[in-house]
């Protein structure tokens, strides 16, 4: 056991961290061809795409690696590359399940953003019961026939590309109808509306497609694999972003302390409230529970290990943090922190927001909501934390009657 | 960076778990209660014969020379196992103690006498008003001829009835001063106190113008301050390793009674309410791993955050320890609120150590110290 990082991790640091001072965006970045510049000078740097295998334009980078990259990025507060999904998700996929001519198609251009993606998945009545997904694709020979509505799709608005699941036999076990598909969403049969979310905000959209085209060349791994495919890109995300979502709520935490040393009560600083010390310790400390379970995780990943149901743990626990960490920044900033407009400089969070926008404390809080349903809700997770890590029997289960699934 | 145990490490807790599911079982945890000395000498032999009581000490003083990750380990075991005796008490309280503090020739008596099974220690580092800051210590020393006499009253004194010798600070003109105090010297009059884990024992410990000699004094006369904050981290650490065991076994427990156990025509694991409460147990089980295992780290390698970390441990892992033993006894439960039933030896050694070497509010305010005064 050896917690201190190695002097090849602090050099390559070193030189992320002076990179980014030279090179990060003079000006603000407002428009997607701005944020697309901003993610090709990242890209050639070498700092996207970076556990992708090298063949496919990627960096065939240590997990370790990745992890700095990100903590720095962070750490200078630096914009957000596009394309997260394509990069994350989708990419992955093709590199595991695609065929050769997919790779040569869409790989590239997914680590250049030259082609945006979104994923496909949820539908109204399929959200934790993703299985239960009712979007068809029929085989017209040649290609496929989609109908259906998909929602909660990030970045839908900007994707030119997405990932879908669609039921391709309805005769089977729900697991087992669903296959795997790349969509061209620049197509007459494709419908993206905003969804104006809790946040006033629009990251998400819903996608109705009626008689959407699906070529043949872009079916995803087999027939009735989409189901198998989709539980291996969940586990894509890889523990990456693990350091940089600490030093994120650091940094929160240290404007939120700056900001109860200016605020009083009885006439007295807030920082002095005895309360108030103790549940800013309380988060604190679960902060940096959260970074030592994080530098375990990257222990496994150095190591070419995959957590695997135990990233359930980790996302379990970092989103219900998240809301904690939140609920406490807004009790201790009062109406300050329900301010969208309006709020004098010390009382304002200086981060982005998922969609890029100048952040607020207020929208952190309510973005907090979405954490702990988006990817698995909590509840969820523990049905997998129960069932794979601790070997608990599963509950009897109305769609499982007659031993189908 | 490597957050993982070595070969050597995981054999060292398979060897002590093999040894106390063997030597330890929880029908020599219920024999201790009613012992008149509280533990067994033919285990206590037994673990000088594995190196366990020498385990942090250098290798001089007939010690492994091992860190307190190591030490985390058997102490994790310790509390899986509820083990009764003086093991903590001897080892972290009294063995570190000297071994930070003491002379070369305190050193050479007490860690060898220590290590070799022939010796048990302890300290007292609480007085009547339970504060844990080294600053708040009331008993007395005066110079008398080349010695020492000291006065004062301390509680929850762990083993000290079986101790050969007592860490005591006391305030001498100089400033706050470590002694070694023989509890069978005259002057001194322990009395039993007795809480809920019956395996643990604790004592209250009058000092009544107790005479010392010279070479009592730990360290020099006024610098005990900063040796007691370095030992109650320790202490803190490691009985926190002690509480993660505990709430370990209760996790175990818990899930394979889930398995079995049937209502309503099928196992209670099977029932949402239970897995969900079994999945949450396992988070706070598994976070308290990495806060103890971090600080014993942090600790041994003089890291930045060794003072922080150890803070962060204690106060994640108190309440987390709580939460887990108690839900323990939910999962099961009519049969775990049972004398008969093992549950309570581990949910009560949990709770014995909750609130010693500062509990969870006093950690945190020593936390938001660190942070305020750094941001």
């Amino acid at each position: 056991m050896d917690l201190n990082y190695t002097p090849e991790d602090i050099a390559y640091r070193k030189q992320v961290r002076t990179w980014l001072e030279q090179n990060m965006p003079k000006t603000e970045i407002r428009t997607l061809e701005d944020r697309r510049a901003w993610h090709r000078k990242l890209y050639e740097a070498g700092y996207l795409g970076m556990g992708w295998p090298k063949e496919y334009g990627g960096g065939g980078a240590r997990p370790m690696e990745q992890a700095i990259v990100a903590d720095e990025l962070a750490r200078a507060n630096a914009p957000a590359p596009t394309n997260s999904l394509g990069i994350g998700i989708v990419g992955p996929t093709i590199v595991v399940h695609g065929t050769d001519a997919q790779k040569k198609r869409y790989l590239k251009k997914i680590l250049t953003a030259e082609e945006l993606w979104c994923q496909l998945y949820s539908e109204p009545n399929a959200g934790s019961d993703l299985a239960a997904l009712k979007t068809s694709a029929v085989d017209q020979g040649d290609h496929f026939i989609v109908n259906g509505q998909k929602i909660w799709t990030s970045g839908g608005k900007i994707a030119g590309w997405g990932l879908l699941l669609a039921r391709t036999d309805a005769k089977v076990a729900k697991h087992k109808g669903i296959t795997c598909f790349l969509v061209n969403m620049r197509q007459p049969g494709v419908d993206v509306r905003p969804l104006k979310q809790i946040t006033g905000s629009s990251e998400f959209c819903e996608v109705f497609m009626t008689n959407a085209r699906v070529e043949k060349g872009d079916q995803i791994g087999k027939l009735g694999e989409g189901w198998a495919i989709a539980q291996t890109t969940l586990g894509y995300e890889r523990g990456g972003r693990a350091l940089a979502r600490i030093t994120n709520y650091a940094s929160h935490f240290s404007r939120l302390v700056g900001a109860a040393r200016r605020m009083r009560r009885h006439g007295k600083p807030l920082i002095e409230d005895p309360v108030v010390r103790q549940k800013l310790g309380r988060i604190w400390s679960e902060i940096e529970v959260e970074r030592y379970q994080a530098l375990r995780t990257l222990t496994l990943l150095e190591r070419g290990e995959h957590p695997g149901a135990a990233g359930s743990l980790t996302k379990l626990s970092y989103s219900e943090l998240e809301k904690r960490f939140m609920e406490l920044a807004l009790e201790i900033l009062g109406p300050y922190g329900q301010l969208t407009e309006g709020a004098p400089e010390e009382f304002q969070l200086e981060v982005e927001t998922a969609v890029a926008e100048q952040g607020s404390w207020a929208y952190a809080y309510l973005w907090s909501r979405a954490g702990t349903i988006y990817a698995g809700s909590s509840e969820i997770q523990k049905n997998v934390i129960g069932e794979r890590i601790l070997g608990l029997p599963k509950e009897t289960r109305a769609d499982r009657v007659g031993g189908k699934a | 960076m490597n957050f993982s145990f070595s070969d050597d490490q995981v054999l060292l807790k398979n060897s002590v778990r093999a040894a106390l599911d063997e030597q330890c079982k929880p029908e020599h945890v219920r024999a201790m209660f009613d012992d008149a000395k509280g533990y067994g000498e033919p285990l206590w032999g037994e673990m000088a014969k594995l190196g366990w009581l020498g385990l942090p000490f250098p290798e001089e003083q007939g010690g492994a020379g091992l860190g307190l990750v190591e030490l985390a380990l058997v102490m994790e075991e310790m509390g899986r196992a509820a083990y009764p005796g003086p093991y903590f008490a001897t080892v972290v309280l009294g063995g570190l103690g000297i071994m930070l503090g003491g002379s070369a020739a305190q050193k050479d008596t007490w860690l060898s006498a220590i290590a070799a099974g022939k010796a048990r220690a302890t300290a007292a580092l609480l007085e009547e008003q339970l504060d844990w800051d080294p600053a708040s210590v009331t008993a007395t020393a005066s110079r008398s001829g080349s010695g020492w006499t000291l006065s004062g009253l301390k509680r929850f004194v762990p083993w000290a009835h079986a101790a050969d010798v007592v860490l005591v600070p006391a305030r001498s003109p100089e400033g706050l001063s470590l002694f070694l105090v023989d509890p069978k010297a005259s002057g001194v009059t322990l009395a039993p106190m007795v809480g809920i884990d019956l395996a643990t024992r604790w004592s209250e410990m009058r000092l009544d113008k107790v005479a010392v000699g010279a070479d009592a004094l730990l360290g020099g006369p006024g610098t005990a301050g900063p040796l007691l904050e370095s030992l109650l981290r320790r202490a803190a650490v490691m009985s926190s390793a002690e509480m993660l065991g505990a709430a370990r076994r209760c996790l175990d427990m818990s899930v394979e009674y889930a398995k079995v156990r049937e209502q309503f025509g099928q196992p209670i694991g099977s029932f949402q309410a239970i897995r969900h409460r079994c999945a949450e147990m396992l988070l706070e089980v598994d976070n308290s791993h990495a806060a103890v295992y971090y600080a014993a780290w942090a600790l041994t390698a003089g890291a930045e955050d060794a003072a922080v970390a150890s803070s962060i441990c204690k106060a994640y892992v108190s309440e987390a320890a709580r939460k887990v033993c108690g839900d323990a006894i939910q999962v099961h439960g009519g049969i775990g609120f049972t004398w008969e039933y093992d549950l309570h030896l581990y949910m009560k050694r949990a709770k014995a150590l909750e609130p010693l070497y500062g509990d969870a509010e006093y950690h945190r305010e020593l936390i938001v110290r660190h942070v305020v005064a750094a941001k």
